[in-house]
């Protein structure tokens, strides 16, 4: 009874402001009702997020940052990272070809 | 509690402020105008079932990408009350892609003269643009590129702080004499990411109303003139007419009427669809520009760097068949040379893939360390892009579509005009710019680094001239009140279309003919058979079904309607390259080899005959449809070979066109 009375005050506030109702309603149900309860960490499945969650330290971006973003060839600041990429006569990056 | 909650919220959505003018029929219209006028009316003149809110500006724009939002808030800059129509959100538009650079002779770098600029771009269009409007976009273009800088585009610097410019596409100095010319500005590889912001946020200063995600159906024509726009608002099925004096067409290319292209899912070339159904002209739609290796499905672009580091093109039986195409050259030919090449092995049954219609790209032959290091961040783009390991297997490759040179005919102020009579002739009230426009800056063939500079020139140069010829606050042009009513009568009928064939299905027929017809390798018969073929998949149209019959953010209504809109385009391409019977920048014809001028420019000219206009092909292509038959008729129209001055920069005479 406490918990209706506590939710319904709490919703009324928010929906008087003018706030987003549903999410915040649910949001706090689920906190309310204490469905998270216990801290052991989520299995790596083979799942997309667990092959992600394993190749952490290989998500290096190829195309290193200039130091002070100035490239030190052409003197360039703020320019495109890595090699040149009109080299090949188009514009190249990460192999892949802009045509602008 | 829960109800509680629900009759709270209902209640809050109730008392949120209406347009007074709207009548509450049995559903709530809950767009809001943010602007000058709040005088939305709705009417029901042309419908009693759809509601239909009639608008009045000083002028509308249709699109909202690079040209749009520059002739937008270039507009309202000037006073005029101006609509953006668009059916993205701006910063969504196809600008967004375009990775490099913007040419401007701005003489950071070396030296520097627009007229070398002028020269490069005359030469690149094989000699197919008019030249007064090349002499005015290559004579803006430093002004334009500072001006974006001034709105706080943040472009690479030298060490001096200057713009910082690379060399890129054609461009040289001393008219061809003089060596590469480092002409391209650009933002890190995000150039045109950045001008699309840059240009949104400068356009919220001023008070532009903007109406996100209206479907633009058609003009509203009247005695010929352009008097406004009718859309239709996809968030809730609404119509809305736009009433202007002015008209500006921004709406991008068409890349989507091919299988293979680079363009996003939305271009759909509804500007010049739109123009067409109106029973004007598109110019020079049969230029279209391929790239060799684009990936199978994806429609990204490998870089012809792969083959210069060694990479090589395999067909089905891996053979390298390059080899026979080009003995010396082999991987390393024009593009052009390879894209035929690539064609004509599909075509012969050599292709690769279930639907035999892709050739291979092998790197895996290169050690793995040198592709890392002279290509970084390709392993990751052809896993992510074509689902292969570069490093294992070949990535499935074809030749892709990434601009159109034609569009809406303009003359250089950006002014829509037809060629009634043998004499240009302006349409009073239209505008057009950007990729949808055909200005004609890049005739034939256009190059790289251009268009982003025809997108901001020729956006200003539509707002100037109207600017010019108008005032804001003018009285609107008389319209009949059943202006529009083909429109929607053409909108239930997709609606509730009922046929036999999906909208996905008519769409990749016709994606595939054009891929298959009138891609780079063209000769009579094919082109030919393909246009006997588009004309029989113009007819299924009739047979479309769709499946969604609500109002409220119909996809399958969008898209069929697309779907007509790049019927429209795809027929006038395949139409018009059948007819030109020669080979002139982009579009070549492997039965008609040569260029064919009014004079052999190959040869001294003294002596020579001067042929008469019906018997070269240095002339525009005009295209106009019958949208009920799909019947393509063809005029055409000189080229303007004279500058805007011919004192400050002589017009360039024509010549053969070698690099």
């Amino acid at each position: 009874m406490s918990l209706l009375s506590a939710c319904a005050s709490a919703s009324k506030r928010l929906v008087t402001q003018g706030l987003f109702v549903e999410s915040a309603f649910t949001g706090y149900l689920r906190t309310a009702s204490g469905a998270v309860k216990d801290k052991e960490p989520l299995r790596k499945a083979k799942t997309p997020q667990g092959r992600f969650d394993m190749n952490d330290e290989k998500t290096k971006d190829p195309l290193e940052k200039f130091p002070d973003d100035v490239n030190p060839a052409t003197k360039e600041q703020g320019g495109p990272r890595g090699p040149e990429p009109t080299r090949y006569g188009d514009w190249e990056r990460k192999g892949r070809c802009v045509d602008f | 509690m829960a109800s509680v909650s629900r009759v709270l919220t209902k209640r809050i959505l109730l008392t949120k402020a209406f347009p007074a003018a709207t009548r509450c029929s049995s559903r709530n219209i809950h767009f809001s105008i943010y602007g000058k006028k709040d005088n939305a009316k709705v009417s029901d003149d042309i419908s009693t079932q759809y509601p239909v809110v009639d608008h009045e500006f000083d002028a509308v724009v249709v699109g909202a990408g690079g040209a749009g939002l520059r002739a937008a808030f270039g507009l309202s800059e000037a006073g005029f009350n101006t609509a953006c129509v668009t059916k993205l959100f701006p910063t969504r538009s196809h600008t967004v892609a375009a990775q490099g650079g913007i040419n401007a002779a701005l003489g950071n770098m070396e030296g520097d003269d627009w007229r070398w600029h002028f020269y490069d771009t005359v030469k690149g269009s094989d000699w197919l643009g008019d030249q007064d409007a090349i002499h005015y976009m290559t004579e803006q273009a430093p002004a334009a590129v500072v001006e974006l800088e001034n709105f706080g585009m943040p472009f690479s610097r030298t060490e001096d702080g200057k713009i910082y410019q690379r060399a890129f596409g054609g461009q040289s100095l001393n008219f061809g004499k003089g060596g590469q010319a480092h002409r391209c500005c650009c933002v890190a590889d995000r150039t045109g990411h950045s001008l699309l912001h840059t240009l949104y946020g400068r356009s919220l200063r001023y008070d532009t109303s903007y109406f996100v995600e209206y479907f633009a159906l058609d003009l509203l024509m009247e005695d010929g003139e352009c008097r406004g726009v009718i859309a239709l608002c996809m968030e809730d099925g609404s119509i809305h007419r736009f009433r202007a004096n002015n008209t500006v067409i921004a709406t991008g290319g068409y890349g989507r009427t091919y299988f293979s292209c680079t363009s996003a899912h939305t271009s759909t070339g509804d500007g010049n669809a739109m123009v067409t159904r109106a029973g004007l002209p598109c110019q020079d739609l049969e230029f279209v520009q391929f790239h060799p290796t684009g990936i199978y499905g994806a429609g990204c672009l490998i870089t012809e760097g792969c083959r210069g580091e060694g990479g090589i093109l395999i067909n089905s039986e891996g053979e390298r068949f390059m080899e026979r195409y080009a003995p010396n050259a082999k991987d390393l030919a024009s593009r052009d040379v390879v894209s035929r090449s690539m064609t004509i092995e599909i075509r012969e049954g050599r292709g690769c893939g279930p639907e035999k219609d892709h050739v291979y790209l092998q790197l895996h032959h290169l050690p793995p360390q040198q592709l890392a290091t002279r290509l970084p961040g390709i392993s990751e783009t052809a896993m992510i892009f074509a689902g292969v390991d570069v490093t294992k297997e070949p990535i499935p490759v074809l030749p892709t579509v990434h601009y159109n040179m034609g569009g809406i005919p303009t003359n250089y102020k950006g002014q829509v005009i037809t060629h009634p009579d043998g004499e240009d002739k302006v349409v009073p009230g239209l505008y057009a710019c950007g990729e949808a426009a055909c200005a004609s800056v890049h005739g034939a063939n256009r190059l790289g680094a251009n268009s982003l500079l025809d997108l901001v020139v020729f956006g200003r140069a539509c707002a100037l001239t109207i600017a010019d010829t108008c005032t804001p606050g003018e009285k609107l042009s008389p319209l009949k009140p059943s202006a529009g009513e083909e429109s929607v009568a053409n909108l239930d009928k997709i609606r509730f279309a009922d046929g036999n064939t999906r909208t996905s299905e008519i769409r990749l027929n016709m994606q595939r003919t054009m891929q298959n017809h009138a891609a780079v390798f063209r000769t009579g018969d094919v082109l030919k058979e393909g246009c006997d073929k588009m004309d029989a998949i113009y007819q299924t149209m009739e047979d479309i079904k769709t499946f969604d019959r609500g109002v409220v953010w119909n996809t399958d209504l969008v898209e069929s309607l697309e779907l007509q809109n790049l019927m429209l385009n795809a027929v006038q391409t395949i139409h018009s390259a059948e007819a030109r019977k020669e080979t002139r920048g982009a579009h070549a014809r492997e039965d008609y080899k040569e260029r064919m001028d009014e004079l052999d420019y190959a040869r001294p000219l003294a002596g020579q005959e001067r042929k008469p206009f019906q018997q070269h092909w240095r002339k525009h292509t005009m295209s106009t449809v019958d949208p009920k038959t799909g019947k393509v008729t063809l005029e055409y129209r000189p080229v303007i070979d004279t500058s805007l001055d011919q004192e400050e920069c002589s017009a360039v005479p024509p010549a053969i066109r070698s690099y």
